[in-house]
Order: structure tokens, then sequence, then C-alpha cells
């Protein structure tokens, strides 16, 4: 297993109005983030926050290149961007004990918090097609290049760490600096992974390994 | 924190704890547990709130420390509301630690606020003092600012500096508006009634009238000699000469100090020390011992001068006053021995008092059914108070207990 410590490259927040990030997603222009009852989207080259969503974000967030995927309580909502509706719900996998969220070809990844499993669900119905058991409790979720993330945090204790999407062996882990926590996971797609930092109110950008 | 996790989190946060039961009530998850425990308090079953509580402690894992110390110290907090001073002080310790540890200032600072209010409780002021000065109360927020202020309001009274007390009752009352809590406002507010209302009673010359706490911190940094009948003490010059445990001189000292500048027949005195109608010759001998220990007792105040028909007072520097209690009552003698803010056991009271511990018992129990007194801790431990003391908010103000936030 690969181990090194974490790399900060950026700060962005806290964010007026929103006390907690929860999910966090890219959809390739801004930054969107959960902040309990609403969704902020925010422009990483300037750190402005762009707009926001009224809807209850309290977990994870996703982008499937059009909708938004957001966890509130225990349903996964599908929600239009443009017009900030939702579209549809479906039940989440761990029953409101979820926490990330990410969409990879065609399905959803989903967290479950304390159950420290990651679960991959049908985006249609909900059903659950595999689960994956992680040794730690599971916050943010995300595949970059066909390689599953997750961020964990027990207190003091965060990292992000790739697991093997097969056996969930932990294949590489990045430990955060004491006192940082990592809540939401997302890869720009490039070799920046976006942290979402909880109570901190922030958004941090992590240097991601290549 | 998970999805249900955070939306009853922010359901408790808005004062909703139905709303948070409703998501977390069918789950025995630590943070699910801790978080029914803390609605549960709010909703006031305590009991119920403290088992809750407890399981969430003892669930949470070996890399959730901060989680458990928040819900020790929310279990603290319930045990103070709730007036059961058994819940071990070490623990408390146990769990400032920890928080100072990992940073958690606000929760840390929170857990200090408690030690200082059950410090107070149970009539430790120098201690309590003691932990109130590692307190910073800066960047507390505004809730636990306020509670900080009432525990620093609390001292300031007991010691008798009311413009500390008034001070700090105003930034108690800004910090309560600004934490947006009726409640915590309400009783800051009740809190400060104290300053407004008779504290005390002045006797001089023959005349009395009730005193504010104010007027009775200015008498006694004043020249007079004041027989101080709310503590049983007598007051001058910078000296206090204690008869707590001297009753019948404390009575003739008071006798003698509502007559001065005149003198008190000898049959009146032994009335009023030895509750006798008539004084033979037995009394006019004991009453002349008394006297002469009296006189003993006040050397560096005042003489005791024998007069025709009795005795009287004359002091070395200005007038002679009576500090009595507002109202004086059958039981005075034991809401006297209570003004002083301290917590006493019966039977320490029966022994200043010179009572049956019995008597003792009897009149406490008077008291507090009229709530002019109030008890704290059971058997032995059991602990007697006079309210009102302004420094405990019987709101909960508890820490958010969850990890990973």
């Amino acid at each position: 297993m690969k181990y090194s410590q974490a790399e900060i490259l950026r700060e962005y927040g806290p964010f007026p109005g929103a006390d907690n990030v929860h999910g966090v997603t890219f959809d390739g222009e801004h930054v969107w983030f959960a902040s309990g009852d609403k969704l902020n989207a925010f422009d990483p080259a300037t750190g402005e926050t762009v707009r926001a969503i009224d809807v209850a974000a309290h977990a994870g967030t996703a982008f499937d290149g059009r909708h938004l995927y957001q966890i509130a309580e225990d349903r996964i909502q599908k929600i239009d961007p443009k017009t900030g509706r939702v579209l549809s719900t479906i039940p989440a996998p761990g029953a409101g004990g979820d926490s990330g969220l990410t969409w990879a070809e065609g399905t959803l990844w989903v967290g479950q918090h304390r159950g420290r499993k990651i679960h991959q669900i049908d985006p249609e119905t909900g059903a659950i097609l595999r689960t994956i058991e992680s040794n730690r409790v599971v916050t943010g979720v995300t595949w970059i290049d066909g390689e599953l993330w997750h961020g964990t945090w027990e207190d003091d204790a965060s990292e992000v760490r790739r697991v093997d999407p097969a056996t969930g062996k932990v294949l590489e882990t990045l430990e955060m600096p004491e006192g940082i926590g990592v809540s939401g996971l997302e890869s720009d797609g490039g070799d920046r992974l976006f942290c979402g930092g909880g109570k901190s109110g922030k958004v941090r950008v992590v240097k991601k390994p290549r | 924190m998970d999805s249900l996790i955070t939306a009853a989190a922010r359901a408790l946060a808005t004062g909703d704890p139905l709303g948070a039961l409703k998501r977390v009530a069918l789950r025995d998850d630590p943070p699910a547990l801790a978080l029914r425990g803390i609605a549960m308090a709010q909703l006031g079953d305590f009991a119920r709130a403290k088992v809750l509580l407890k399981n969430a402690t003892r669930a949470f894992g070996p890399k959730e420390a901060v989680a458990r110390a928040r819900c020790v110290v929310a279990e603290a907090e319930i045990a103070l509301v709730s007036r059961d001073l058994s819940f071990p002080a070490k623990a408390l310790d146990a769990a400032l630690a920890t928080l100072e540890k990992h940073r958690d200032w606000v929760n840390a600072a929170h857990a200090r606020n408690l030690e200082v209010r059950r410090l107070l409780l149970v009539g430790r002021l120098d201690g309590a003092e003691r932990a109130l000065a590692d307190i910073d109360p800066a960047p507390l927020p505004p809730a636990s600012r306020a509670a900080y202020e009432l525990a620093v309001a609390g001292i300031a009274i007991r010691r008798l500096r009311t413009k500390a007390a008034r001070a700090a009752l105003a930034r108690a009352g800004q910090a309560a508006r600004e934490a947006n809590i009726p409640a915590l406002a309400a009783e800051v507010e009740s809190a400060s009634l104290v300053l407004e209302t008779p504290a005390a009673r002045l006797i001089a010359q023959g005349e009395a009238r009730p005193l504010l706490l104010e007027e009775v911190e200015a008498l006694l940094a004043s020249q007079a000699l004041v027989v101080d009948a709310c503590r049983h003490v007598l007051r001058g010059e910078g000296t206090v000469v204690s008869l707590e445990t001297r009753p019948v001189l404390f009575a003739l000292a008071r006798a003698l100090a509502e007559a001065w500048p005149g003198d008190v027949p000898r049959g009146t005195l032994v009335a009023r020390a030895f509750r006798a109608k008539h004084a033979d010759e037995s009394h006019r001998a004991r009453l002349r011992v008394e006297i002469g220990r009296l006189r003993a007792e006040l050397a560096t105040l005042a003489e005791v001068r024998a007069t025709k028909r009795g005795f009287a007072l004359a002091p070395r520097a200005g007038e002679v006053v009576v500090l009595a209690p507002p109202v004086e009552g059958q039981h005075a003698a034991v809401l006297a021995l209570l003004a002083d803010g301290e917590a006493w056991s019966s039977s320490a009271l029966a022994i200043a008092l010179g009572a049956s511990p019995r008597t003792v018992q009897r009149a406490l129990e008077a008291l507090a059914a009229s709530d002019q007194v109030r008890s704290f801790g059971l058997g032995r431990a059991r602990r007697w108070m006079t309210p009102p003391v302004p420094a405990f908010p019987t709101i909960l103000l508890l820490p958010g207990p969850l990890p990973g936030d």
C-alpha cells in the first residue's frame, strides 16, 4: 500500500450563509457543495459563489453530466441544475446512514458512513447492485479514471484512500493534517481532489498523486 | 456525519427536538444515541437522556475520543441542571482534558463553565473563582458566554461586589440576546432582579428601612459598626468578628445595637438573650458573665458600658447599625446562616445554632416547602442553601456530541 501525507493546494470558504460542507461535486465548470438546506455552486478559479439551489442537502452530492444527485434524510434526490427542481427521488441504500455519493458509468455509488460500506446502486430504482466493505467510516466517495477513492474521518484522524473496487482492499492512503477532516470528495478530472471540510465550512483542494 | 444524523442535528439546532427524534428514533448507533439523548434532555426527560448519553459514550469507538468527551460534558450538564451532584467531577475533568488536547476550545470552555457552576452550587466560592479565571470568554458562542457571565455575576453577588455583578449581568443579557434564546434572556433578567430587590433591612436608631445589595455593600465599606444579623457577625474598621456559633452573644449585641446610642435595661437583655420572662438573680449573674464575654469579643470595635439600668454600646468610631434579613420569620436564624451563600449540611447548621438536628431539620423542611431554601444531594451529602443563585441557567446549552464535524 502506498502511503503519504495529503498536500493541500488551496482552500475555499467558509462561505457566507453556509456553515457546513457535506457533499461536494464538480460539473466541469463549478464546484457544488451541500450545506444542509442548500446546494451551492462556486467558481474554482475565483472562489466566488455563483448560485445556490434551495433543497434539502444533508450528505453526498453527485453530477451525472446533466443532473445533480443529492442525499437528503434517507432519500437521493435527482435535481435539474437549471431549474433547481427535484425531478425524482429514490431510497438511499443505507436508510439514512448514507454519507458520500458519486456517479460513474451509469450507476450511483453511495458511501454508508458508520456501516463502513460503499454500495453501487441503480439510479432509477435505488436497488443495490453490489456492496464493498471498508474498514473505516466512509465519508465522501468518488471515481477518478477507473479508481475508486473515499474519505474517512474519525475525530482528528482523516484520510483520503484509494480502494480496490472488487475487494475493498486499501491501495493508497493520503493522510490529512491533524484536525482537518474530509466530508465530501470529488475529482476535477485532472489531478486535483475537492474535499469538503465539514463544520469548518471550507472546501479544500488536495493534490492527487500520480 | 451521515444524512439523517445531519438532518436530525439541524432540527435540534433550530429548537425542534421532536423533529430530531423523528429522524433517529429507531437507530442505535452512537451518534443517533447521542442525538436522542440531547433531544430527550431538551424535552425534560433527564433520566432517559442520561441513559442514552451513557450508552452513546460507551458505543463511540477509540478513534472518537472527542465525541465521547462531548457526551460526558452533556451528561454533566444534565446532572447539574437537575441538581444531581453525584456526577463524578473526575469524568468531567478527563473530558475537559480530551477536548483541550483535540483543540475543541468551545466545548472545553463549556466543560470548564460547568465545573465553575458545580463549585458554586456546592458553595465553594474560592474554587469557583479560581476555575473561572481559567476561562477566556471571548471565543465562546453567545449562549455559552451568557452562562459564563451569569457565573461571574453569581460570584460577584456572593462577594457583595455589586458593580462587577451589574456589569456581568449586562454582558450576560447582551450575549443571551445574541444567542436569540428567549429562555436564556429571561433567566438573565430574573437573575438581575436580585440587584433591584431589597437584600436586607437596616435598623438604625430605632428605625428600619429596606436596603438594596448595593447599599449593603456601601454600608459594609463605611465606618459604621455593623451588627450583621444576616451572617451573625460583627463588622467594623475592616475587622469581622464571627458570632456564628455564639447565639446568646449575638442576641445581646443585636439588642444593644438596636438601642444605640441609648442603653438597654437588664430585664430586656435577659429576655432577648435567654428568652426568660422575668429576670431573677441567677439570670442577672449569667448576664454579667455573657456581657463579659461579649466585651472580650468586641474589644477592638466597641466598649460595652454599664449604665444605671443596664448596658450600652460605645463604638470606637462611627455609628452602630443592625443589618437584618429582609424578612425575619420563625426560622430566621437558619436563613441567616444560609444567607452566606455557602452550602450547609443540616448538622453544621445545628451546631452553629445550638439547636437539635431534628429542630433544624424541621425548620429546613418548612423553609423548603415555601421555596425559601433549596437542597441538593442525598443522605449525608445533602446540603442546603438559599435561592436565588443567579449563576445557573436552568436551560440546557448542550455541546454538539457528534463525531466528524
